[in-house]
């Protein structure tokens, strides 16, 4: 009797351990299925969620240059099919950069500048942020994310002699391999540092093309000195994939500068605004003005720059700052092509300047980053995508996660 | 002692259990979990490599070097580095038994690729011709001819930038494949012909009857000389009891006769239409305002006194205004759809500053036949105005207003005219061989497996 209910025990403790270690043998393989599981269906929502994006143009479909309120997210050209993308769209993406504040107008600015010597500042306000946008695309609160637009050509600039002549040595790589023997247009925009008031320029054009490790070198004679200003546009093309570089020279001493504030995608309008007025708080009060020369650039179907009157007073002036009476910014419309802005200018004290501003993000090949920040997810999935913003080859990156929460295990 | 046997048996059971399922439930490597889209990637890389044609033309070029070397590194430059690529292009014919037959590949994969995904992508070669075969407008009911006013003796208004004589050639070129009968009126006699119902171009298929008249000079209308103050028919020209100036408003209310009683679609491209009247020779020394002579002014009573003519309504003097400044206006769904059937794209975006009120529409006996552009609140942007007379069913008349601010797209004329009348087009068989060629992209991520 005694026996035979130790047998039962024993059977009994035998049996519950043994149930016990299974169950936890087979729910971890059960933890790892599930968890890949979900991980799959991240994969298929990223690839979903991208095209998604790519393949729409909005709604309505000019929100990228329009005042009207945005109801639907879609970066899609509204022109175009497949994955060719609205320049101004991306534009209004509100950049991960802090953002710049202006007293004059009393408004912060999306910094989507991308380099010295380049601008793009968009009001906050026509901004679109990356809660506005999950809250569009349905995944407020399920889903983080980041785009990323990188262009698929980089242009790198070294300058093996400064002047007379300048002489730049440009690397042209792709993603994955230096673009070799891709036809090479550029145009060096030369600031004329002459006695008129409201510097004017002029432009050296060539041909070239790059060799067999994406190198191609320029040779400037018209350049004799350092502290000339000066913009390098370089354009370059190889089966299909196009891209745009650019590097801009000012004189290291140049302390003054002129920049350029979006005000209206509608209008189309740009605020010319004096460096020291911007930021918070703006600079100490001392009196600077700046004479400029704005005017507006667009890439022509043979890649050469082509300019585009602006037949406006505004598009010559000054602009003063610790006058306390005169205007330290102005507005000027550029029109509704993309292409580029060039303002060229002068300070009071005898130095001369040039800023680009793209006007469409394809026009510069500026990089755009967008959304949340993926560091320290607990899992990230990741799609690419190749598309166009103008003519201009781009990757399109998205990376996505699940916000709702789960253990990785396995 | 039986049952802790027992219970050894059962734990053998769930182990080989826990084994065998361990086994059989193999997970997948972590990159096949969360993969990239490599099919997308892949499908994205042709379409970027193919936005010049580029691609298509390395595609027949199997044999240039250069062009394939060229493709080669693109490829490579527009990939991550990660990612290897294998790019295979096939001949599409049925010539040797089978589709698809290969030409020739690049691929920078040194060995097998383990997991991978690809994407096809067909192009043709540049020497294809694709035709289609329109329909003739009207041809079932005896043939529909287009007359294009290029009145050498006229000037036009609100086609800055261009001549009417260029238009002419753009409407004529865009045009003339879907009519039977295409004439270009070259000068003023000619129109005072076609007034008196007599063909023109000594070609047996003319039809005065039920034919397009396209105004190619914008808000001015050419005018033969005889229906200047003065001239034989002056009484149908000009009208002594209207304002100084404004006089030849009645050559517009003949003009609307000679609609209705022709059954005529006529064409403003641009503008107000009958804005003024224009003659170089009796005209030459009046001027519009602006400097450009041969023509006078009608006003806004030149589009009444058309529209009387148009109902046949007794000649008055009015000068009403009908049409207003409504601003942006957007081509109507049914418009955009026949874009891209007969692939003319004008932007579908346009101003509109003399859009005619719908008020016409009972005054005239007017209904629109096809409305080009959505209405604008009380007025139409763009639309074709048929004309019935009262208790009747028949057209007898018909006006295609584009209120459209200058300068003219005559891409929305032509979109108009085809859109209202839909001929057909009947592509042709495309029987060509070796002009098709299938591009495959097989993308692998390095390391996969």
């Amino acid at each position: 009797m005694a026996s035979g209910a130790i047998d039962h025990m024993v059977s009994l403790i035998i049996f519950i351990a043994a149930i016990t270690i299974f169950i936890g043998l087979f729910s971890q393989n059960m933890q790892t299925s599930i968890a890949y599981e979900r991980h799959n269906v991240l994969s298929t929502k990223t690839s979903d969620l991208l095209d998604n994006m790519l393949l729409n143009p909005g709604i309505p479909i000019t929100w990228g240059q329009s005042d009207d309120a945005i109801v639907g997210f879609g970066l899609q050209d509204p022109d175009y099919s497949q994955y060719k993308l609205s320049s101004f769209t991306l534009m209004r993406l509100a950049s991960t950069q802090a953002a710049v504040y202006y007293p004059r107008t009393a408004t912060y600015y999306s910094n989507n500048s991308a380099r010295l010597g380049s601008c793009l500042l968009v009001p906050s306000a026509e901004s679109l942020n990356y809660s506005i946008i999950s809250k569009l695309l349905g995944i407020n609160g399920t889903y983080g994310f980041q785009l990323t637009l990188t262009p698929t050509i980089t242009f790198n600039f070294q300058k093996t002699s400064t002047c007379s002549p300048l002489t730049v040595q440009v690397n042209v790589d792709g993603t994955g391999y230096p673009l070799a023997n891709a036809h090479v247009s550029y145009s060096l925009i030369i600031i004329s540092q002459g006695a008129n008031n409201y510097p004017s320029y002029t432009v050296v054009k060539g041909v070239s093309a790059t060799d067999g490790a994406g190198l191609v070198e320029l040779v400037f004679p018209q350049i004799t000195s350092e502290s000339q200003s000066y913009a390098l546009i370089i354009y370059s093309k190889l089966d299909g994939l196009k891209g745009i570089g650019y590097y801009v020279n000012n004189p290291p001493d140049l302390t003054k500068t002129v920049i350029p504030l979006i005000d209206s995608f509608q209008n189309r309008t740009i605020l010319l605004t004096h460096s020291d007025s911007i930021g918070q708080p703006s600079q100490p009060p001392g009196y600077s003005e700046l004479s400029y020369n704005a005017s507006f650039v667009i890439l022509t179907e043979d890649y050469t720059l082509r300019q585009v009157q602006l037949n406006q007073q505004s598009a010559v002036g000054n602009l003063s700052y610790g006058s306390g009476s005169e205007l330290d910014y102005t507005s000027i419309t550029v029109p509704n092509n993309d292409g580029i802005f060039i303002i060229s200018y002068k300070s009071n004290s005898g130095q001369f300047g040039v800023v680009l501003m793209p006007w469409g993000l394809g026009s510069l090949a500026f990089p755009l980053k967008f959304g949340g920040n993926p560091a320290g997810q607990d899992w990230v999935t990741t799609d690419i995508r190749q598309v166009t913003v103008g003519s201009i080859a781009y990757q399109a990156q998205l990376g996505l996660w699940n916000l709702q929460g789960y253990s990785r295990t396995g | 002692m039986i049952r802790t046997i027992e219970v050894l048996f059962v734990i053998i059971i769930i182990s080989g259990a826990l084994i065998a399922t361990s086994y059989f439930a193999v997970l997948p490597s972590a990159r096949e979990v969360s993969p990239i889209n490599l099919r997308r990637l892949s499908f994205t890389t042709l379409q970027t490599l193919d936005s010049d044609f580029d691609l298509s033309r390395a595609a027949f070029e199997t044999d240039n070097a250069t062009a394939w070397g060229r493709l080669q590194v693109a490829l490579s430059a527009s990939l991550p580095p990660n990612v290897v690529y294998n790019l295979t292009v096939y001949d599409v014919s049925d010539q040797q038994g089978q589709v698809y037959n290969y030409v020739d590949s690049i691929s920078n994969a040194a060995s097998q690729i383990a997991t991978s995904e690809v994407s096809a992508y067909a192009v043709a070669s540049s020497n294809v011709t694709f035709n289609f075969t329109p329909e003739k407008i009207g041809e079932k009911t005896g043939g529909t001819t287009l007359y294009i006013l290029n009145c050498s003796d006229a000037n036009g208004w609100w086609i800055t930038g261009y001549t009417a004589q260029s238009l002419a050639q753009d409407l004529y070129n865009l045009l003339s494949p879907y009519f039977i009968e295409t004439v270009v009126v070259q000068n003023t006699a000619q129109l005072r012909q076609l007034i008196d119902n007599q063909t023109i171009s000594g070609s047996p298929s003319e039809r005065v009857q039920n034919a397009v008249v396209i105004n190619t000079f914008g808000e001015s209308v050419p005018m033969p000389q005889e229906y200047y103050q003065g001239q034989i028919r002056q009484n149908l020209g000009y009208d002594p009891s209207a304002p100084s100036g404004y006089n030849y408003v009645k050559y517009c209310w003949t003009l609307g006769n000679t609609v209705r009683m022709y059954n005529w679609t006529w064409t403003s491209i641009v503008g107000y239409p009958f804005y003024y009247v224009s003659n170089n020779v009796v005209f030459s020394s009046s001027q519009n305002n602006w400097g450009i002579y041969g023509m006078k002014m009608t006003s806004q009573g030149g589009s009444r006194a058309f529209l009387q003519g148009l109902d046949n309504q007794t000649y008055t003097y009015d000068t009403n205004g009908l049409a207003s400044d409504v601003g942006g206006v957007t081509l109507t769904t049914k418009t955009i759809e026949f874009t891209n059937y007969y692939g003319i794209y004008p932007s579908s975006y346009q101003t509109s500053t003399r859009a005619l009120s719908n008020s016409i529409l009972q005054s005239y006996h007017l209904s629109i036949g096809f409305n080009v552009f959505n209405p604008v609140g009380n007025n139409n942007p763009g639309a074709i105005y048929n004309h019935k007379a009262s208790g009747s069913s028949n057209i007898t008349g018909s006006l295609l207003a584009l209120g459209l601010t200058r300068t003219p797209d005559v891409r929305v004329t032509g979109l108009s005219l085809l859109s209202y009348y839909q001929p057909r087009l009947y592509a042709s068989q495309y029987t060509a061989t070796g002009t098709s060629r299938l591009v495959i992209l097989q993308l692998g991520l390095v390391g996969s497996g």
